[in-house]
């Protein structure tokens, strides 16, 4: 896809020099002198790139760009800025104002293109995956565009190169699927372009075929000497080299995402210096190495413009008005984002002392300012270098951990996924265990009994006339004992299988359900228990066990306050925002508070058997039942006075 | 003079207390007559089938069994599978008496076809009446064998 580049500058010397730039580029560029040349040109097409001049006749470009960032297109196109001052308010001013870049001027036009490319690639990263895109380096255009031809009918992207060093930096750009590169070039060869590439962190895995010379001989040595993946010779057929190519291609596979910057991409070093003289000299040698670079005149600057735009080298002068260099540099390597930005120190002073306060306030590295700029630069690049080495030292070691927490947490679900399956089956065996436990004690337990039972009654029959009547009420003893037991088992029995009856949820009209239980009480009790029904909240629960618990704490109200001369039972209900909260409430015998605790336990009575029966798991169901409803159970009581029992059933929201 | 030669009621029980108790139950409602008593699964099945010990006897079927769940040798369910499952022996009405009223054999022996079910109670006057009263009311259904 070729990308439109809208250069917007009132010099004719930039916009032809960009123009040209840009055209060899392989972008379309769209040359404007001002504003509303620019205005109408966007109006016209869709642009990718804008390159943007701060200072335009009819209009100032950082109002241009907010207009333009404004609009629906200029929300996604990337912006760079250019300006002759390279005033740092106006740089900062840019940036916030939504440039992608801001380049002083005066500028270099491959560094520019270069960004551009990088800019529009990392905006894109996040888009599609390109097709596999191919470089081929070849200073004979001839055989670029016969290359060319034959890819782009293969269906590949095709992106070219002269020379080895401009090769190396469209590869840093473009991020190639594969390259294929002449052996033979002017400059830097085939072979040191691959050994190049694969110094390069971000590069090494691109797939390289090298095209070597028909009468090379030992060129297969020399190809796989340089790293080559294939070669093949000048003279063959384009097919063989179309063949080669799929075949490295599948053999390598798709690239790795989240790829480390290049180290062969366009870099950005920040000087910091209060003399302008020596600013200049500084940007004049550090462009010549093909470095943009950004001066500030003040500590202050060049934090300020720190918060704006990321740099990949600091240059800082230790003595300087304001803000010194050495606290410069303490807050710059105590920010966490600028705080890995190698950072050279640079001093007049040929002074030991000032040498140990610059590294002392975190320096990475220290220069004397007297020096050569030979040897400035050589520190400059071996600083970019090892940031860029520690870069992706970093991104392994995070790549590693990653991996070994992502094993690990994997390790972890399988284990609770495990356990849990265990505690499954587990549960599981122990509720069949329980099962035919209660089981066999339903059918063993009362065989016994119902013998004891019935031949004390054959025994009665047939045999009254042969006991006195101490015999008769031993036998009688005997007998309420048996029926006793009877009872408590099936009463256990019950409890036991309320734990395991799943339950059926619905809605349920809890004021016909307390009548419905009252209608089958009363009659059987034979009371005449005074009944005042309150409100009742319908309720959300299986029907059959919340009628059980309701019928335990009823009979119970009922039974209790038999003995009174007016019984009362009064049963009412409140609903909160969270649940519903029901109350049967007795005048009737009470009980003591300071034995709360044994109240809701199985088997457990506070009462005793002659004063009122039961076997004291009524109410150790109706906590059970509530329980498994996610309810609470509550009492409250006074001996002689009655007692209230509450219980609570959360609103029915139907769980999945 | 074969004492299986006229058989009513066919009870199956492998609890003698138990047994002897149903007997004395069915006894006072006036149903003693001709009881078989038989104390496992297996011996149930020869019984009906005249297999095994009982291949000599007549082809005559009982007009109601009570059939214990839990049997020696062969399941009461398993006997009443069988019974229900053969044309002759189908119509016979089956009362399961059981100690127990577990769910499952009862929607066990209601899927096999059963009559009735009886759960025993342990005390003995209700014992005595349930059992009499399913008796009673399943001999007079099933008049003729």
């Amino acid at each position: 896809m070729t990308d439109t580049v809208l250069i917007v500058d009132d010099s004719l010397t930039v916009r032809m020099d960009l123009n040209e730039v840009f055209a060899a580029a392989g972008f379309r560029p769209v040359p404007c002198a001002t504003a509303a040349e620019a205005r109408e040109a966007l109006a016209r097409m869709r642009v990718g790139v804008v390159v943007l001049d701060v200072l335009l006749p009819d209009a100032d470009g950082i109002e241009f760009l907010k207009e333009f960032r404004a609009s629906p297109e200029g929300a996604s196109a990337i912006v760079l800025l250019l300006s002759t001052e390279a005033e740092v308010k106006d740089r900062i001013r840019g940036l916030q104002t939504g440039a992608d870049e801001y380049v002083g001027k005066p500028y270099d036009a491959t560094y520019v293109v270069a960004k551009a490319r990088e800019l529009l690639r990392e905006r894109r990263a996040g888009g599609m995956r390109d097709e596999a895109k191919i470089l081929v380096i070849d200073d004979s255009a001839t055989f670029r565009e016969e290359l060319r031809g034959a890819l782009e009918t293969e269906g590949y992207a095709v992106i070219t190169a002269v020379s080895g060093e401009e090769g190396l930096r469209v590869a840093a750009d473009e991020r190639p699927s594969a390259i294929i590169v002449d052996g033979t070039l002017p400059g830097i060869d085939g072979a040191t372009v691959i050994r190049r590439l694969r110094l390069d962190a971000a590069l090494r895995g691109v797939p390289c075929v090298l095209l070597t010379a028909a009468e090379n001989k030992g060129a297969e040595l020399f190809a796989l000497d340089a790293g080559a993946d294939a070669f093949v010779r000048k003279d063959e057929e384009i097919s063989v080299i179309l063949a080669r190519l799929a075949a490295v291609l599948r053999q390598t596979g798709k690239p790795l995402t989240g790829e480390p910057r290049s180290l062969l991409g366009p870099k950005r070093i920040l000087a910091v210096d209060d003399s302008l003289t020596y600013l200049h000299e500084l940007e004049a040698a550090l462009q010549g190495e093909g470095y943009d670079v950004v001066l500030a005149h003040s500590g202050e600057e060049a934090l300020d413009l720190l918060a704006v735009q990321l740099v990949d080298c600091i240059l800082l002068d230790l003595l300087m008005p304001g803000l010194s260099g050495q606290e410069t540099c303490r807050r710059i390597k105590s920010a966490a984002v600028v705080r890995d930005i190698p950072l050279i120190m640079l001093t007049a002073l040929e002074d030991r002392e000032a040498m140990i306060a610059g590294l002392g306030a975190g320096a990475d590295d220290y220069i004397s300012k007297s020096g050569e700029f030979d040897v400035l630069k050589a520190r400059v690049r071996a600083q970019i270098r090892r940031k860029q080495f520690e870069d992706e030292n970093r991104r392994i070691r995070d790549e590693l951990m990653r991996k070994e927490l992502e094993a690990a947490e994997a390790k972890a679900a399988r284990e609770v996924a495990e356990t849990r399956a265990a505690l499954v089956g587990e549960l599981e065996r122990k509720n069949k265990e329980l099962e035919s436990f209660s089981y066999s004690v339903s059918h063993d337990l009362r065989s016994p009994l119902r013998a004891i039972d019935g031949f004390s009654r054959v025994l009665l029959e047939d045999y009254a006339d042969k006991l006195d009547k101490e015999g008769l009420r031993l036998l009688d003893v005997i007998r309420q004992n048996s029926q006793k037991m009877g009872q408590l088992i099936d009463d256990l029995l019950e409890f036991s299988r309320l734990g395991r009856k799943p339950l059926s949820m619905a809605t349920m009209n809890t004021k016909r359900l307390v009548e419905e239980v009252l209608g089958e009480l009363q009659p059987r009790s034979g009371r005449r228990a005074k009944l005042a029904l309150g409100p009742l909240p319908p309720a959300y629960g299986d029907a059959v066990l919340i009628k059980q618990a309701w019928a335990n704490l009823l009979e119970n109200a009922i039974k209790f306050c038999a003995k009174r001369k007016q019984p009362l039972i009064e049963v009412s209900g409140t609903t909160t925002d969270a649940e519903n909260v029901y109350c049967v409430k007795d005048n009737g015998a009470g009980f003591d508070m300071r034995y709360y605790d044994m109240l809701f336990g199985v088997f457990q009575r506070l009462h005793s058997a002659e004063e009122y029966d039961g076997t004291g798991v009524g109410l150790a169901i109706v906590q059970r039942v509530v329980a498994r409803h996610g309810g609470r159970v509550w009492a409250e009581g006074e001996v002689g006075k009655g007692a209230a029992f509450y219980f609570s059933l959360p609103h029915g929201e139907p769980r999945g | 003079m074969d004492q299986f030669e006229k058989v009513d009621i066919l009870l199956v029980e492998d609890n003698p207390a138990d047994a002897e108790l149903t007997m004395r139950a069915l006894r006072k409602g006036n149903l003693a007559n001709h009881i078989t008593w038989l104390k496992d699964g297996a011996a149930a099945l020869d019984f009906i089938f005249r297999t095994g010990e009982y291949a000599g006897r007549p082809e005559q079927y009982p007009r109601l069994i009570l059939l214990d769940i839990k049997l020696p040798k062969v399941d009461g369910i398993e006997v009443l599978k069988r019974i229900k499952a053969d044309e002759r022996t189908k119509v016979i009405p089956v009362v399961m008496v059981t100690s127990s009223a577990e769910g499952r054999d009862i929607t066990e022996s209601y899927k096999l076809g059963v009559n009735s079910y009886v759960v025993k109670p342990v005390e003995f006057s209700q014992f005595s009446d349930t059992v009499a009263k399913a008796g009673l009311y399943w001999m007079l259904v099933n008049k003729t064998p």
